[in-house]
């Protein structure tokens, strides 16, 4: 099968290339890009294989890298599986995605390795890489065996939410890992620090009574593993990194030259601890006054909150908004934005973390922290490019280049000859979100009922299209110059 | 729209409450028992009127207390908002004593029906009579008053307001009507 | 007269009361007093209404004035505690609310030791929900019976200081009290060790007009009211504190301490108290101290909301 992608607006990080065109797909492989905008373009290859997709007003890029997700599948199959989870990532314009270990049993052997990827390959919609425990049953005691999981295809060694307490085996995995080249990936969270956390720490956790996570648990692990990293020679890669200060101490580390990388998420970028107070009147009266930055209260300069999306529409303390780390203030998202504009920052992963409703339906505290975040992900992060915050191109690099780089990989690329994984998406298409339509099984997010902006349309993975929302792109392209010629090969039902 | 008629002045007012006072006083062969307890909110300024004009008239002071039947009522849900709760402020023990329950108006008997309750939760009294300025009929329960000021014949689509100096800087009492 | 405020469903804190809602349920807490001081200390009001007392964490006098309360205004109360019930089995708190609402109940009093959870209650439940103290959250009802008998006693609200001392990070009767006395008009000042307070801003940005202290001798001049918390031994545990005793000698209320007050203010604590740890007994026992009439007034108080949310 062969399609031809038409009309839309490529933009392709890796290559430097962002114009309007057309796409081949030819066997899997991309086969050809026509840059409408050179008057010396190829003509088009056509043929009765060929099916047009108009991809007109929307943007075909790479498909994307999500560097953290879990699949919950062995062990938890009812909150999501690597069927549902990797078909939730289609929809999200994910063509990749990087499976934590914190399953049951726990990717900590090649075993284990070698059993999910037997299921992936039955199962997934979209490409799986594994990242093995970076300690045996992630009860950060003994290091698993990294050496067997790399060669049984790990890409990188993390606990996953569970950082490393002794220092000293920390630095020993840091070292160990360092002459496998593979990243470690870390959650920072002192601990000693949190406990009994259920939000961040700050004025709506003294409002609410709630046991703060100081955004200080996140930087004085941080600020250790970059020593250890440092020390070791290793690659550290900061998981979710929520905070101001965590922005500083990576970039201060970069700037040394440290081998260090971070990802943050879209809930991050976006949402605030305000979101816990749910529709209980703002206390904030006074931050109106402040001035304000770059716009993001524009919409609702009232309520201090952001354009488009409003947290008056959940109750209060809805466990929806309790995620690890937490949701922080909108200083931290400054601070973030900053750190993804200036390259601090890498990568946007979505740290998906599907529940069932009895692990979010009770008291906040004692809800399962995460948000099941692949589906939303985009249009979350688009809100920062409507609002003028990211350009488009550096925003799609932080979800396709960025990730890549990470891993030590080839970015992903609409480059002819590469594998045909790719995201075709309408950037300004509003929709609501309905949490119980979601694909994945996990409908634990805070946005359900807003309105957002930008949704995928196709995802297409090794050419073979993954999802495709209702019958996207089957029609006549009528503006372009050479549609009459196609006239005769177009699927018979358009 | 509505219409309104004065059917008691000032004068009409004054000159019925001291009939009253007389009454109460006559009917019960003295007054050394007599609790005069005013049903708030326009019951008690009146009891407070009776008791003023019995002593002008026998030189003694009766006892006076004002009831507030907010919590013995049996409309509470078929209302919105609760209706405020004031305070009882009855000073006496009724026990054994002559309590006369004194209000504005007479209508379905629901009023009193609850005073009765509240005053049977102080005390027990050796006797309980009543005494209205207005009586407009249409009773829903098997109550009568002791002492009437005035029998007004009302249509239920009528409204009957007693307008006191105390709460409503003049006295009259005015029957309106929508139309 | 009907008030003149709204009618409401739930009280779960004091942060969407107005003035004028406050000042409703003093009055009609006065009211309550009075039949709370006759011989037959009940009414007929809420006969054959069900509330049900949910309590996932003891607390006896709490538990008890609202079962004095429902009983004075004739309800039928039915006491739920985790102990001993379906909790034990993991039955979920949604769960057990929907069993409660099958069952009838129509006012749920809700303790829970998780903040938050009464907001939970109120989104599965039909009837009303009062909060009987979540978590670190809030404790209207102790509020509003500060609140009045505050106002028994000095005839005001507006314009005193109020000094709360205490383990004000970890205390629901602090926040639920830091909305209802600074909308009353009070001046508040919060003073306890940084490590049972933390930073000043936490607390300005939601509740601007309070004063923070971390001294308390500073903090109590002036004080026309001063109201202590109880401190509890888990905080030693928890590194928050050196001791109990360095505790004592520097925040506690002890007659040497409070000697340079009026006579006239008054000394509060929402109970149960650690005499000789945040309390001198010569303070307890001293004319100026409410301590027991906050007892009493919290029935009244609990019958006054009971009555508005019935209604």
């Amino acid at each position: 099968m062969r399609y031809l992608i038409r009309n839309g607006s490529i933009i392709d990080p890796a290559q430097r290339v962002a114009t309007v065109g057309d796409v081949l797909i030819s066997d899997g492989l991309v086969e050809q890009l026509v840059d409408l905008t050179d008057l010396h373009a190829m003509p088009e290859p056509v043929g009765d294989d060929v099916e047009i997709i108009n991809a007109r007003g929307c943007v075909i890029a790479p498909g994307f890298t999500d560097l953290h997700v879990h699949l919950r599948e062995p062990g938890d199959e009812h909150k999501e599986t690597l069927a549902s989870g990797t078909l939730a990532a289609a929809v999200g314009g994910f063509t990749t995605i990087c499976a934590m270990p914190s399953t049951r049993p726990i990717t900590d052997t090649a075993a284990v390795v070698s059993h999910v990827q037997g299921i992936a390959a039955r199962d997934a919609h979209v490409n799986v890489e594994i990242i093995g425990a970076l300690t045996k049953g992630r009860e950060g005691t003994a290091l698993a065996e990294l050496i067997e999981l790399a060669e049984a295809g790990c890409i990188a060694f993390s606990d996953g939410g569970r950082p490393i307490a002794d220092t000293a085996l920390m630095a020993n995995a840091l070292t160990y890992a360092a002459v496998l080249g593979l990243p470690v990936m870390t959650c920072c969270e002192d601990r000693r620090l949190t406990a009994g956390w259920a939000m961040h720490e700050g004025v709506v956790s003294t409002r609410l009574g709630l046991a703060g996570f100081p955004v200080a648990a996140e930087e004085a692990l941080i600020a250790r593993d970059i020593a250890l990293a440092e020390a070791a020679g290793a690659h550290l890669h900061i998981c979710q990194v929520s905070t101001a200060g965590g922005v500083a101490l990576i970039r201060a580390a970069k700037a040394r030259g440290v081998h260090v990388t971070a990802e943050v998420t879209p809930h991050h970028l976006t949402l605030t601890d305000r979101w816990v107070m749910g529709n209980l009147v703002p206390h904030d009266t006074t931050a109106i006054t402040k001035p304000q930055r770059r716009g993001r209260r524009k919409a609702h300069p009232e309520l201090g909150i952001n354009s488009w999306l409003d947290p008056s529409l959940l109750p209060p303390y809805d466990p929806s908004t309790r995620v690890s780390p937490p949701l922080r203030s909108e200083e931290d998202i400054d601070a973030l934005i900053e750190g993804l504009r200036d390259g601090t920052i890498d990568a946007i992963a979505t740290g998906h973390a599907p529940h069932a409703l009895v692990d979010k339906e009770c008291e906040y505290a004692l809800a399962a922290p995460g948000i099941s975040g692949l589906e939303t992900a985009l249009a979350l992060v688009l809100t920062l490019v409507h609002r003028g915050e990211m350009d488009l191109v550096n925003m799609i690099a932080k979800l396709t280049e960025g990730p890549a780089q990470v891993l030590g990989r080839s970015p992903s690329t609409l480059h002819p000859g590469t594998s045909a994984d790719l995201v075709i998406f309408n950037p300004d298409e509003l929709w609501t979100v309905d949490t119980g339509q979601f694909i994945s099984k996990g409908h634990n997010n805070p946005l359900h009922g807003q309105r957002l902006k930008g949704q995928v349309m196709l995802t297409m993975v090794a050419g073979k299209i993954v999802y495709r929302r209702e019958d996207f792109g089957q029609g006549i392209t009528q503006s372009h110059p050479t549609a009459s010629r196609l006239e005769g090969i177009l699927p018979s039902d358009s | 729209m509505s219409e309104r008629k004065q059917i008691l002045t000032a004068d009409d007012i004054r000159r019925a409450l001291v009939r009253i006072a007389h009454e109460i006083d006559e009917r019960n062969g003295g007054l050394q028992d007599v609790i005069l307890i005013g049903i708030r909110q326009r019951g008690a300024p009146l009891a407070e009127r009776i008791a003023a004009a019995i002593a002008d008239f026998e030189g003694v002071r009766v006892p006076v207390g004002q009831l507030d039947i907010t919590l013995y009522r049996d409309d509470l849900r078929l209302r919105g908002p609760a209706p405020m709760v004031r305070k009882t402020l009855i000073q006496h023990d009724v026990t054994d004593k002559v309590v006369v329950l004194v209000d504005d108006v007479l209508y379905t008997g629901r009023t009193v029906r609850a005073a009765l309750d509240a005053i049977a939760d102080l005390g027990r009294p050796a006797r309980i009579q009543l005494a209205v300025l207005v009586d407009r009929g249409h009773r829903e329960l098997p109550i009568r008053a002791d002492f009437v000021g005035k029998n007004v014949p009302t249509a239920r689509s009528e409204r009957v307001e007693v307008h006191l100096r105390e709460s409503d800087d003049v006295d009259q009492v005015v029957i309106s009507r929508s139309v | 007269m009907i008030s003149a405020t709204a009618q409401r469903r739930h009280a779960i804190d004091l942060d969407d009361f107005t003035a004028e809602e406050i000042e409703e349920i003093l009055e009609t807490t006065g009211s309550m007093k009075e039949v709370l001081s006759r011989e037959i200390k009940q009414v007929p009001t809420l006969r054959g209404r069900t509330v049900v007392n949910m309590f996932y964490e003891e607390s006896t006098r709490t538990r008890i004035s609202f079962e004095l309360a429902a009983r004075a205004l004739s309800a039928n109360i039915v006491n739920f505690t985790a102990r001993g019930s379906s909790v034990e089995k993991g039955e979920s708190l949604i769960d057990t609310v929907r069993t409660l609402q099958a069952l009838g109940a129509e006012i749920v009093v809700i303790r829970h030791s998780q903040s938050g959870a009464p907001y939970l209650v109120a989104r599965h439940f039909n009837g009303a929900v009062i909060n009987a103290g979540d978590g670190r959250h809030a404790h209207p009802t102790q509020a509003l019976l500060d609140l009045f008998t505050i106002h028994e006693r000095l005839g005001q609200i507006r314009d005193l200081k109020v000094v709360i001392v205490g383990d004000i990070l970890h205390s629901r009767v602090a926040r639920s009290n830091l909305w209802g006395l600074t909308r009353m008009g009070a001046q508040v000042t919060l003073c306890a060790p940084p490590t049972l307070l933390g930073p000043a801003t936490y607390w300005t940005t939601t509740w601007p007009e309070v004063t923070i202290s971390y001294r308390v001798d500073e903090a109590l001049q002036g004080a026309d009211v001063v109201m202590a918390l109880r401190i509890q031994k888990e905080r030693m545990q928890a590194g928050l504190l050196p001791s109990l005793r360095e505790y004592s000698r520097a925040y506690a209320l002890t007659p040497e301490r409070l000697a340079g007050l009026s006579e006239k203010t008054l000394i509060m604590h929402p109970g149960p108290m650690n005499e000789g740890v945040e309390i001198w007994p010569e303070v307890v026992t001293a004319p100026n101290a409410v301590i027991e009439e906050q007892v009493t007034n919290g029935v009244a108080v609990r019958m006054a909301l009971l009555y508005r949310l019935a209604g």
